[in-house]
């Protein structure tokens, strides 16, 4: 069938033509060939602040100060402006226009860190639905924190990391919650899972996933911890049974179990050497024993079987630790348990991981998986999307491109696995990326791969910095005719000046409109580079 | 995960080369007996490559209040077994009158009623017994024993409360 590129072509097309059943949406989406960011205002005068992200509804950008105390949000806005003469569109934009302001409108900057303490930068989840934002804080880390009060031996310490829940709209803070003397993953919201209402934060140091609910009123409400208990009133029954069990020897101390709900002291215990398994550990052991206790019939055999494939791991199993939590569902929590040496290595892929699915309302796993388990790889390269657990309410989040909606990721996927030569060492790789981290993935229409072709080593949707290279980043129409269509050069127009230097860009797209800033920055002391791509 | 004795825990515990041959010699034919003739909802074997630490698990009995759950327990051998008898500890959470508050195990055969005759096939069906018959008159934890005896109905009702939140 005829289909023109040209945009009013397209929309005498949409008045005269219905798309097939349920595809409007992709229809309507492809007007973004028609209208995208080609137009580029080189080194904007703006504020001196670290970007960090569009919000995924587009109604607010966040930014922090450059000493990382304070939060400033801002309003993205469509520029307008008027001008004398005639041909208007000939014009160049004049030096009012070209302004951070035009775009943007502060709505308030607050202060958020205290004195001590410092905004992470790379950490920020946002709930659609409440409008509401999670910030944290924290302290130094201390690396060689003594492993006290029941924590883990090797995971650094940080003496305070607080959550701030705030309103974006005027930056009321709701909420906070402390964790002390504990150590969450905050880069790139690791640590921290938000689905829903529901947020999962990992304690490494203490080998507990905080379950916490944000109520509609903006309160941070702990729902369960597990690690040390599984269901949320284990520890109070125990502790109210425990009248009958008037010890034989008083001063056996390791009874008192920690309280980890209220994340204050973790220091009242002391676990010695013979202590019992955590909650988490008895049911994921149990879980494997059964698996293998069940697959064979033959009772000698079964026995042999448990020997050479539990009990000589068994310290193993029972020393691994939890990495990363993703949920998949409100009841089903993704995680990665491995050895302590990997909990904080970057490659963390030459030490053994596993997968383990848990369901919070059974307080049970419903499985586990090698990291190079070529089940779950099927799982992930068929049914990625339902590792991504995107959330109910945002619509446009649904349309990051991954290898089970989008037909191009899926080709690459395959390209690259054919391409490599072990298929274990490429399902360990794939399976690498497992469990998501959160938000970290712009929705924006021009990473949509259905729509436009781009080089991913260069910048892709995930939200990350990348070494920025002197060419201009290709944004090439996926479909007929194929041309390029818009050019994102994140350099200044004419040479930095600084020969050689690296430069590292990081670039933010705005979700829905045509609209994206890129910042390059030379050296951290420098002040960084920010242009605006806009559509003129 | 390959290579257990990765770990370090390789030959920490061999006290020396005498003991393996004493000990070592004996409790690796106790594994084999326990291959051959395991008994019911019982399985053990060694941590890694070290013949002295095992870990046993015991499917809680149907019919029993642990009916369900998975217990494991830590054994470990003396350099002189089978002359002094293992210790054993519960690693899981249970709710028994035989069992301490840390999971340690009150029977006379691992102690005084120790016979270098019995091997851990005995030990183990030791342990399930008591599962099934718990023995409040030599208890480690007095307060259990004395709801069993006086409340019966009320002991299995925790205990069994006990197995599903902290044994599954």
């Amino acid at each position: 069938m005829f289909r023109s590129n040209n945009i009013v072509a397209r929309i005498f097309e949409r008045q005269i033509r219905t798309p097939r059943p349920a595809t409007s949406v992709h229809f309507a989406r492809q007007f973004y060939e028609n209208l995208v960011p080609s137009y580029t205002i080189y080194d904007v005068e703006c504020p001196d602040h670290s970007f960090r992200k569009f919000t995924d509804d587009g109604l607010y950008l966040i930014s922090f100060s450059r000493n990382h105390q304070e939060l400033i949000v801002y309003r993205p806005s469509w520029l307008s402006f008027s001008c004398k003469g005639q041909d208007c569109d000939n014009h160049y934009l004049s030096v009012g226009a070209k302004r951070f302001e035009s775009f943007f409108t502060e709505l308030y900057c607050m202060s958020l860190a205290s004195s001590n303490e410092l905004i992470c930068k790379d950490f920020f989840l946002y709930m659609e639905r409440n409008q509401v934002g999670l910030f944290a804080t924290s302290t130094a880390q201390i690396h060689d924190a003594p492993a006290t009060g029941g924590a883990v031996k090797g995971v650094p310490s940080i003496e305070m990391i607080t959550f701030h829940l705030i309103r974006l709209e005027d930056g009321v803070i709701l909420d906070e919650k402390v964790f002390h003397n504990d150590f969450i993953n905050l880069a790139h919201n690791t640590g921290v899972f938000l689905y829903d209402d529901l947020l999962a934060i990992v304690s490494l140091r203490y080998q507990t996933i905080h379950i916490l609910q944000i109520r509609d009123h903006g309160n941070l409400v702990d729902v369960r911890a597990i690690g040390a208990f599984c269901r949320e009133d284990d520890e109070l029954f125990l502790n109210s049974n425990s009248q009958f069990m008037v010890a034989s020897d008083r001063n056996n101390q390791h009874e008192s179990p920690v309280n980890h709900v209220e994340n204050t002291m973790h220091d009242n215990l002391v676990i010695p050497d013979n202590s019992f398994l955590t909650g988490i550990k008895q049911r994921l052991l149990s879980f494997i024993f059964q698996g293998i206790w069940n697959e064979e019939k033959d009772q000698s055999l079964k026995i042999q079987c448990l020997k050479k494939k539990f009990y000589i791991h068994f310290q193993d199993y029972a020393d691994l630790m939890i990495w990363k939590v993703q949920f998949l569902d409100r009841h089903h929590l993704l995680i990665k348990f491995g050895s302590v040496d990997g909990v904080l290595s970057r490659n963390a892929d030459h030490h053994p991981a596993f997968f383990a699915i848990y369901s919070m309302e059974a307080a049970e796993f419903v499985a586990f998986y090698q990291n190079y388990a070529e089940e779950l790889y099927f799982l992930f390269e068929q049914f990625e999307d339902h590792f991504h657990a995107p959330s109910k309410s945002s619509l446009n989040v649904n349309f990051i491109s991954s290898h089970s909606n989008n037909i191009h990721t899926r080709e690459q996927l395959r390209c690259i696995k054919n391409k490599s030569s072990s298929f274990s060492q490429f399902v360990k790789k794939a399976l690498g990326s497992l469990p998501f981290p959160c938000q970290s993935r712009s929705p924006s229409p021009y990473f949509d791969q259905s729509l436009f072709r781009f080089d991913e080593k260069l910048i892709s949707a995930t939200d990350r910095h990348r070494q920025s290279t002197d060419h201009p980043i290709k944004f090439i129409l996926r479909r007929q005719p194929k041309i390029l269509k818009f050019k994102i050069k994140p350099g200044p127009e004419r040479g930095s000046g600084i020969g050689g230097a690296k430069k590292i860009s990081s670039f933010l797209f705005h979700p829905i409109l045509p609209l994206a800033i890129s910042v390059q920055q030379t050296s951290f002391l420098q002040q960084s580079v920010v242009n605006i791509h806009f559509r003129r | 995960m390959n290579n257990a004795s990765s770990s370090g825990r390789g030959g920490r515990s061999w006290p020396s080369t005498t003991s393996v041959s004493g000990s070592g010699k004996r409790i690796q034919k106790e594994m084999g007996e326990l291959h051959l003739f395991p008994p019911a909802d019982c399985s053990a074997g060694p941590i890694g490559d070290n013949l002295h630490h095992w870990i046993a698990t015991i499917i809680g009995p149907p019919g029993t209040p642990y009916e369900g759950g998975i217990f494991f327990l830590d054994i470990r051998f003396p350099g002189d077994y089978p002359f002094k008898p293992p210790k054993v500890v519960f690693k899981t959470r249970i709710y028994h009158c035989n069992v301490d508050s840390s999971g340690t195990v009150n029977l006379d055969v691992l102690k005084d009623g120790w016979s270098p005759a019995l091997t851990i096939s005995k030990v183990l069906l030791a342990i399930r017994s008591i599962f099934l018959s718990p023995d409040p008159y030599n208890p480690q934890a007095p307060g259990i024993a004395h709801l069993y005896l006086v409340d019966k109905t009320k002991h299995d009702e925790i205990a069994a409360e006990w197995t599903l939140r902290f044994a599954r």
